[in-house]
């Protein structure tokens, strides 16, 4: 028996929790679709393929005020930033999903990033699983499936009346008190994504692809700019500067990247990574190497967005085929 | 727009003519509105477009270059690249919704004390029949 | 999808590659949806017939010249691609003697996209006035004599609307700006070692993403662009969000065509006209 809510009264549904709660939902702007916070159901886009930016900002802003300090009386008076209202997300897919899971590996470690375990604490997800994955997806070739409800605290499937409805969680179970489901015999169904990706050994193989001219070859029309890792649900790099304003001063953490010149410079003024060659293979050594040696897994959720996105068709999946090919060849090393 | 005090406009005055003027508007007692708020640079043509875009977001209602007059220049040239950068200026600001009136670029010399307290009464004057602008 | 141009462009590199004439072709090749082109830098004569040539060349590749730290290079440019070359030789950044210039007279390019399948031309290509690349050391095709006047209704389109209209629609255009800078770093007329955004003393803008931050880093890359922006579009195709770019540098291209009678990019001698002035003239500023 499949518990089903039907398509008004998901919207009634999710029109309470916009009463209490800051609901957010993918919504179309022109040519794009954006998960943002609603004001109405009216709002809310409920076919689309997946957003154009991932739902990573609310839990990772692409600004945020870690704290702020006033120098009082002879005092430093510290105000952390504290995260008092609850999110729900509505129509997170499995990819995404998962992306934030993976940045728990680095967020939630000893000791956690205090406004990624708010963001975290205090947002309900509500996934909805893939009925028809898009040309660029490939969840299932990176350990996730269309249908994966692992991260997320309720996941609907679209059927013919209406929803799906499965409860993963505590968190989501308290969500949906109240709500009436009907039983039903529809069996959702289980699409397939893309699972011919070669990532089983794909750390081995770019490890030893490490010094292979390859990397420097395809930096070649590499632009450098921050498209690939904005877009993508697990990457997770910032920078933070202090802004003084009148008597306070406020730290503040924004979005940034590897790609960019000068990321890694240092004072000085050496920077290790100054070549095109160097910037690019850190973006796939992170995702493909470092990050699953030391959290485990793989730092792609095969969302497609760097593939869209990319003004130069830089494409993981082409990258994870080419380096399982060339294997351990060793080339002329970076320019 | 503070509540009481009416519009704030950022002044930026070159210290050979226009600030000159200015200052001579205050030896002959000529009184002006207190509104704009008086940075001095050396040219007008030290004025960076980046300083201006910069005051508007910074919720200005508007600005005003005075330098001296095309020909004049303390430095012989630099008014004349500010009159081109400051006339494309004007224009992109405009088509980006701050009107161009906001952005006001005058030619002062060091002996038109009274001119100077003219252009900013009357600039003071339209700033607040055109109303007040937030912060970006 | 291969055109007439196709092979000549592969006959081409073949030779320079093989008697040595260049190190690097920097040309297209199809990516991998099979349908649009991406750049492609073939170092090997055995890799030519990876190089295509169709109507979704969208690139502009004269920046990538750039990179080429002074090694002989052949690129293929299209008429706007011509310009952007005119515009770096004019301001002494790259050097004629080593670069072979593959012109192509192009037809326009159709909207870009990955798995995009599109016959409309992009805007700039309806709009074009220099099908014919201007600088060339091999020129394939027939070059078009006859362009049409300049049309800037969009721009019209624009200042038709109020002064708090317009303020309102770029201010949701700010807001969507990620700071990604892809159209920064896809302008071929951005190659500031240290742009201005990351200057830190001044700090002009701050690593803030928000509409006051974005307000002035979209504005300011305008302006540092006016009478420099050849029109290549890049900027614009490149956005992640979609923010029409092309508005901001054509309202300037009109405003410099007006004033000043000069369209960037047309010689490889060209002075910029905010690097130089008329005593006499008469620009609405101060009068």
């Amino acid at each position: 028996m499949t518990k089903v809510l039907g398509r008004s009264e998901l919207e009634s549904w999710l029109g309470e929790i916009m009463r209490e709660r800051t609901l957010v939902a993918p919504r179309r702007i022109d040519d794009l679709v954006l998960f943002t916070p609603v004001q109405s159901v009216d709002e809310i886009a409920f076919d689309f393929d997946n957003t154009n930016l991932s739902p990573k900002e609310f839990f990772f802003p692409r600004t945020e005020t870690l704290f702020t300090t006033v120098y009082k009386d002879g005092e430093v008076e510290l105000t952390p930033a504290v995260i008092d209202r609850e999110t729900v997300i509505f129509g997170i897919r499995p990819c995404d999903a998962r992306g934030i899971a993976i940045c728990d590996g680095p967020y939630l470690g000893d000791p956690p990033d205090s406004l990624w375990a708010q963001h975290r604490e205090k947002t309900t997800l509500i996934g909805l699983a893939c009925t028809r994955p898009a040309p660029q997806c490939f969840c299932s070739s990176m350990g996730s499936a269309p249908n994966d409800s692992s991260n997320v605290d309720i996941l609907l499937t679209e059927v013919e009346d209406g929803y799906a409805v499965e409860v993963i969680t505590e968190k989501g179970e308290n969500l949906l008190q109240g709500v009436e489901l009907k039983d039903s015999d529809v069996k959702p169904v289980a699409p397939s994504c893309d699972a011919s990706v070669p990532a089983d050994g794909i750390v081995e193989a770019v490890k030893k692809s490490f010094d292979d001219i390859y990397w420097s070859r395809l930096a070649d029309r590499c632009i450098h700019c921050n498209i690939c890792a904005y877009v993508c649900p697990t990457c997770y790099c910032f920078d933070i500067r202090d802004y003084k304003r009148g008597d306070v001063i406020e730290r503040i953490r924004t979005w940034e990247s590897c790609q960019s010149k000068g990321f890694t410079r240092i004072a000085g003024g050496y920077d290790p990574r100054a070549d095109k060659g160097s910037r690019l293979r850190q973006r796939f050594c992170h995702k493909l190497l470092y990050f699953p040696e030391q959290f485990g897994p793989l730092g792609c959720v095969g969302c497609g967005r760097c593939v869209v996105a990319c003004p130069v068709n830089i494409d993981i999946r082409e990258i994870i085929s080419d380096i399982q090919e060339t294997g351990a060849k060793v080339g002329q090393g970076s320019n | 727009m503070s509540a009481d005090n009416g519009p704030r406009i950022i002044g930026f005055l070159c210290n050979w003519c226009s600030y000159a003027g200015a200052d001579m508007a205050g030896t002959s007692r000529i009184s002006y509105p207190s509104n704009i708020r008086i940075i001095r640079v050396p040219c007008s043509g030290r004025v960076d477009p980046m300083i201006i875009v910069k005051c508007f977001q910074e919720g200005a209602d508007a600005v005003l270059v005075a330098g001296c007059h095309p020909g004049d220049c303390h430095y012989n040239e630099g008014n004349y690249y500010s009159r081109r950068h400051f006339a494309l200026l004007r224009e992109l600001l405009d088509f980006m919704g701050i009107d161009k009136e906001r952005f006001r670029v005058e030619w002062v010399s060091a002996s038109e004390g009274k001119r100077f307290s003219q252009i900013v009464s009357r600039f003071t004057e339209d700033m607040k029949k055109m109303g007040s602008r937030e912060a970006v | 999808m291969e055109t007439e141009y196709t092979k000549q462009i592969r006959d081409k590199a073949r030779e320079l590659l093989e008697n040595g004439t260049v190190e690097c072709v920097i040309g297209y090749e199809t990516g991998t949806d099979g349908i649009n082109a991406r750049p492609a830098f073939i170092y090997d004569p055995a890799d030519v017939e990876r190089l295509v040539f169709d109507n979704t060349c969208s690139h502009n590749l004269v920046k990538y010249l750039l990179n080429m730290k002074g090694k002989p290079t052949a690129v293929v440019v299209k008429g706007c691609d011509s310009r952007a070359l005119n515009l770096l030789l004019a301001e002494k950044q790259l050097q004629r003697d080593n670069i072979y210039v593959i012109g192509v007279v192009c037809p326009g390019v159709v909207e870009w996209g990955w798995n995009k399948q599109s016959d409309k031309l992009q805007k700039r290509c309806v709009l074009c006035r220099q099908h014919t690349p201007l600088i060339h050391d091999i020129l394939l095709g027939e070059p078009v004599t006859e362009e049409p006047p300049p049309d800037f209704t969009d721009v019209a389109e624009m200042e038709a609307m109020s002064s708090e209209e317009r303020a309102a629609f770029w201010q949701e255009q700010v807001e969507r700006c990620i700071r990604c800078y892809a159209c920064r770093q896809a302008c071929p007329g951005c190659y500031c070692i240290d742009c201005f955004v990351e200057q830190l003393d001044p700090e002009w803008v701050g690593i803030r993403i928000a509409p006051g931050e974005n307000l002035m880093w979209n504005t300011i890359r305008a302006f540092h662009l006016a009478g420099r922006c050849v029109a290549c579009n890049e900027c614009e195709r490149v956005c992640p969000v979609n923010i029409p770019l092309s508005l901001l540098n054509r309202k300037l291209e009109q405003e410099v065509l007006d004033l000043f009678d000069y369209r960037p990019g047309m010689s490889e001698d060209a002075i910029a006209p905010l690097i130089t002035f008329k005593k006499d003239e008469k620009l609405g500023i101060g009068e």
